[in-house]
């Protein structure tokens, strides 16, 4: 993995990318959405932002054991 | 087990260096062990070795997916230090120090500890109250710590250059004389030698798929080679603890993440001391020369959950840019090698040694980036939790439920974001 496809910018490097930690936001949740992970090695959904391009919000869904992306979605239902 | 000395080293000389034996032979898996420590790295060896040698414990076997040594004690960039901030860090990373001091000798096993020091650059007049208050913090606990100005940083490593115009210029630094390095392969394959002389079955190739239970006990593990029947089970896989918890079906608050390192080609002696360096906007660099020559790197974590073992090269970048801004003679070496590692990291970047759901079921995890340094305190008080059920003094604060009381220990103060620690 050294590329995400940026829906607005297409395929950019990496390093153009910021990884956010998803943190629960439904009441009653915290703690257990931050301590009490259940760890998934095939599938990971993570929100990135594409600090160094558009700005743009994007929902990531990859293999965290393969590398491998398996979709890239924007944020907030905006188009592409 | 061959005992290893200048006499045993002319002797094999003599005789045509034709009868070293294998540092451990290959045993065979039984059917049933009072403990199965699974996972070869090195706080699993070392917990094995100390369950054989001070518990008298005598039928221990270690089992190992892949190879003895495969994962990070052989990835790690070889550092040891006990210049923590928190009191239940650093006496914990002291006194895994102290027990370095004297590896080579207790193993028989040279693991070539180097004592060189680990110089904490400050690069501004904010950086000094930290390092001061952490330099205090480990002289109360009468741990070494030194403050140095310029003048005394210039006079312990002259090869930096500290008064070089930089754009970050260096100010002083926070010395551990006592930090340094130590051959990480050979912390390996010492503890592996010495815990199979005391009859702890070394198994490779064997992965653990489960756990099987009756009631309340675990009764044994689940193997690619078979249900091998244990009394206590000790899980030393730090980097994919994450896996054990799903496999348990126990929530964890640990990720796993990517930590990279580099060398570059050998050359000769230019820097005697291990310089760690954090630039305001820079990933951090941390860099030493090994005994070959090679000059190791190595830097922040890649910034995301993986497993893949294979390195983001911005962050290469970013190291290698820390290193050349530092020194800056290394711009002219090539990158020999580059490699990562899987790390455990915990929501509060400290480890957890705590029982795991069952009884009899123990977990050595969460190392975070700082394993490597931890192993002979680690094995020794995890062996003494696994052989009597109770955790010593050292380790109790590393136990799994600070996380819902709240007794976190969080050196950087990050909060719970494993990806900036």
């Amino acid at each position: 993995m050294s590329r995400l496809h940026c829906p607005f910018c297409g395929p950019r490097e990496l390093r153009e990318f910021r990884f956010h930690k998803t943190l629960p936001t439904e009441p009653g949740t915290a703690f257990a959405g931050i301590y009490e992970r259940i760890d998934n090695p095939e599938l990971s959904v993570e929100h990135w932002q594409h600090v160094e391009g558009c700005r743009g919000w994007l929902r990531v869904t990859r293999n965290p054991s393969s590398g491998a992306v398996l979709e890239t979605r924007l944020l907030g239902g905006g188009v592409a | 087990m061959r005992h290893y000395s200048a006499w045993s080293l002319l002797r094999a000389r003599l005789a045509g260096n034709s009868h070293w034996q294998p540092l451990w032979s290959g045993q065979s898996l039984q059917q049933a062990y009072d403990v199965v420590v699974v996972g070869a790295g090195g706080h699993g060896l070392a917990t094995a070795f100390h369950l054989a040698r001070d518990h008298g414990i005598k039928r221990v076997a270690v089992l190992e997916k892949r190879l003895v040594g495969y994962g990070n004690v052989g990835r790690n960039t070889t550092i040891v230090r006990s210049n923590y901030l928190l009191p239940e860090n650093h006496y914990f990373y002291e006194d895994s120090l102290r027990r370095y001091e004297t590896l080579s000798r207790d193993l028989n096993y040279n693991v070539m500890y180097s004592p060189r020091g680990v110089v904490d650059l400050a690069l501004s007049d904010d950086d000094f109250p930290g390092l001061a208050r952490r330099g205090n913090a480990l002289r109360l606990a009468g741990i070494d710590a030194e403050l140095m100005n310029i003048s005394a940083l210039e006079r312990f490593c002259p090869e930096l250059e500290p008064r070089r115009s930089r754009r970050f210029p260096i100010l002083g630094a926070l010395v551990q004389r006592r930090g340094g390095t130590v051959r990480h392969d050979a912390v390996a394959w010492g503890y592996a030698r010495a815990a199979s002389a005391l009859g702890v079955d070394i198994i490779e190739d064997c992965e653990v798929t489960g756990v099987r239970t009756r009631g309340e006990v675990a009764t044994g593990v689940e193997t690619n080679r078979g249900y091998v029947q244990a009394e206590r089970i000790a899980f030393a896989t730090a980097g994919h603890t994450g896996m054990i918890g799903t496999m348990l079906g126990v929530p964890l608050p640990i990720e796993t993440h990517l930590l990279q390192a580099m060398v570059s080609e050998p050359v000769k002696p230019l820097l005697h001391t291990v310089l760690v360096y954090v630039a305001p906007g820079h990933a951090e660099t941390y860099i030493c020369q090994s005994d070959r020559g090679g000059l190791v790197m190595g830097g922040h974590l890649d910034g995301f959950p993986s497993y893949t073992r294979e390195g983001q090269w911005d962050r290469l970048e970013d190291v290698v840019q820390g290193a050349v801004e530092l020194l800056p003679q290394v711009g002219a070496l090539r990158i020999l090698r580059q490699w990562a590692g899987t790390n455990d990291m915990t929501m509060d970047g400290s480890p957890i040694i705590d029982r795991l759901r069952y009884d009899n079921v123990f977990v050595n995890a969460g190392w975070c980036y700082g394993g490597f340094k931890a192993i002979p305190a680690s094995g020794a008080a995890c062996a003494r939790f696994v052989a009597t059920g109770t955790a010593p003094d050292l380790i109790k604060a590393f136990r799994l439920s600070r996380f819902a009381t709240g007794h976190l220990l969080d050196e950087r103060g990050g909060g719970p974001f494993p990806a900036r620690q």
